[in-house]
């Protein structure tokens, strides 16, 4: 095998001026699985939107109305743990799952990829394959030529505008954006954001493609940090290769000589980011297998094994015993069980009313006939599906009474009430300055569905 | 320790661009996101003489008005990397040596 490249060597290919890569479509197991995993994550994207449920856009994260609705799910800025939590989940299991197999987020999942894909597909079905491809670029300027880019510009861009639009319709009724787009009465800034995310999606997967993931993935840099000799990547088989070399196959004498590689380079012609998996295990390889399928292909021609190109581990590689189940593993792994286990008890018990309470601001107290007065703004936020009536208490000092100017607490769903709240004690049960009271808000149809908040109750020194 | 650049030219132009731009980028994002989850544009408009603008509109101002601050913050971090010119930092162990 080679030497691994240094440091040195890297950041130097990194500062060079960069040539357009061609990938050559590839077919085999690998693909068929990247194809399937490409339409159903691009189908989920595009259709998601559409689907309505409980008569309400199914993933609607509404940012005007500061609510996210998920599957009859409502979550509101107060549920911010949980986002964050989730957050917190997805990047351990991004840790989890590189450590065992690698890059299989870059190879099957990533948007970039997925979008460089279905971009590269186009590209193929305007330019025709990768020689076609080579040759057209090759070629000066022509009346011909400028017909076809510009033919594939414009599809790329429609598509770049439906996807922008798409986007966009996560966070604006998608219904109603559409109507606003064929009337041209959309505002100025869902406008922006389509052409951002348009302009996005056209600049990164048609002409950023494999630099995206060499010079901007924050994960593409630290991914490494997770490997280990026993997680599965992809590696070309140097002992069963090498010597590589052409050679005739009635050539019996030169065939015993030469390893298992017939140098035949399309390894490298498949290959997304341009790479040589055969130099071993490199920083730009996302781990998409499109070698192995070409050689795979290759080896069942030529009549030897499949395998030379696989997905197997440095270990397995230099002849050692490999485990799936090593500390790191265990380590990861518990740390994500028992998050996703907290974050199913949150969400579980997570009550869907949330009340807070402000002091009014202008007065602290104010004395009469003998009883001293505090006045509080309550806001209450009905987070439930349904529309709810409460009933309020107060506890912490004795005899407190409580006055409200309504008789009756209802509250829409999804609503958030402002009420105002006035609390009376007489002057001789207080003991400080300062008492702790507290205020429950209970529904009446449910009283599991509780909530308690503390102020304080301010009065003249006793 | 590693020699540092000497030259912002050094560093090849995409590589000043992500440095400063996309990863302040990021954090903007980051930024926005937390901000706005606890504050609500529309109770900072109360209090504050904003433009009138909408929520979105107050999301959109928030992330810029955000990635000019981490961006301006990345490229002080690359500037201040930099040696200063003409600087007689150095001259004492070079004197030390001799």
């Amino acid at each position: 095998m080679n030497a691994p490249r240094n440091d040195a060597d890297i950041q130097q290919s990194l500062f060079e001026k960069r040539q357009k890569i061609y990938p050559r479509e590839v077919h085999g197991r690998f693909a068929r699985l990247r194809v399937i995993s490409i339409i159903t994550l691009l189908g989920l994207f595009y259709a998601l939107p559409w689907i309505d449920w409980d008569g309400r856009q199914s993933v609607l994260f509404d940012l005007p109305a500061r609510k996210f609705h998920v599957f009859g799910l409502t979550f509101w800025p107060q549920d911010f743990l949980l986002l964050a939590f989730l957050l917190m989940l997805a990047a351990l299991s991004l840790f989890f799952f590189t450590a065992i197999a690698g890059r299989l987020w870059c190879g099957y999942a990533c948007p970039q990829t997925v979008w460089t894909e279905v971009f590269l597909w186009m590209e193929r079905m305007i330019e025709g394959d990768r020689i076609a491809q080579m040759r057209l670029d090759n070629k000066p300027m022509s009346w011909k030529k400028f017909r076809i880019k510009a033919t594939k510009h414009a599809v790329w861009i429609i598509f770049s505008l439906h996807t922008g639009a798409t986007f966009i319709g996560y966070f604006v009724p998608i219904r109603e954006l559409t109507s606003q787009i064929m009337t041209l009465e959309l505002g100025a800034w869902a406008t922006f954001w389509m052409l951002f995310y348009g302009f996005a999606t056209y600049g990164n997967a048609g002409w950023m493609r494999e630099q995206v993931c060499i010079y901007m993935c924050p994960y593409a840099r630290f991914q490494s940090a997770m490997f280990d000799d026993d997680t599965m990547v992809v590696s070309y088989d140097a002992k069963r290769g090498e010597p590589r070399g052409r050679r005739r196959f009635d050539d019996e004498e030169k065939r015993a000589q030469l390893g298992d590689c017939i140098n035949c380079t399309l390894c490298v012609q498949v290959c997304p980011t341009g790479i040589d998996i055969r130099d071993g295990l490199q920083y730009e390889c996302i781990g998409c297998s499109a070698c192995i399928d070409a050689c795979n292909d290759v080896m069942d021609k030529v009549g030897y094994e499949p395998g030379l190109i696989r997905y197997t581990t440095q270990n397995l590689i230099e002849g050692k015993p490999s485990r799936i189940i090593r500390p790191r593993i265990v380590i990861y792994g518990t740390i994500l069980l028992s998050l996703t286990g907290l974050f199913i008890y949150i969400a579980g018990t997570r009550t869907p009313l949330a009340l807070d309470v402000i002091r009014d601001r202008n007065q602290l107290y104010r004395e009469s006939r003998g009883m001293i007065e505090n006045v509080y703004k309550l806001k209450i936020i009905n987070m439930d599906e349904q529309p709810h009536t409460y009933s309020l208490s107060v506890s912490g000092i004795d005899d407190i009474r409580l006055e409200l100017e309504q008789a009756k607490i209802r509250v829409d769903s999804g609503k958030v009430m402002a009420l105002p709240v006035r609390l009376l004690v007489r002057e001789d049960t207080l003991t400080s300055r300062s008492s702790d009271i507290e205020f429950t808000l209970t529904a009446t149809a449910d009283p599991e569905l509780s909530v308690s908040e503390h102020a304080r109750f301010i009065g003249p020194m006793p | 320790m590693k020699k540092l650049i000497s030259d912002i030219s050094a560093i090849p132009e995409p590589y000043q661009f992500i440095s400063i731009l996309w990863l302040s980028f990021l954090m903007a994002g980051v930024a926005t996101g937390i901000f706005f989850s606890v504050i609500d544009p529309m109770q900072l408009e109360a209090c504050v003489d904003f433009p009138e603008m909408g929520r979105i509109g107050a999301y959109t101002t928030g992330f810029f008005l955000f990635w000019i601050l981490t961006a301006a913050s990345s490229l002080l971090s690359c500037y201040f990397i930099l040696p200063r010119k003409g600087s007689g930092a150095g001259d004492q162990s070079k004197a030390d040596q001799a």
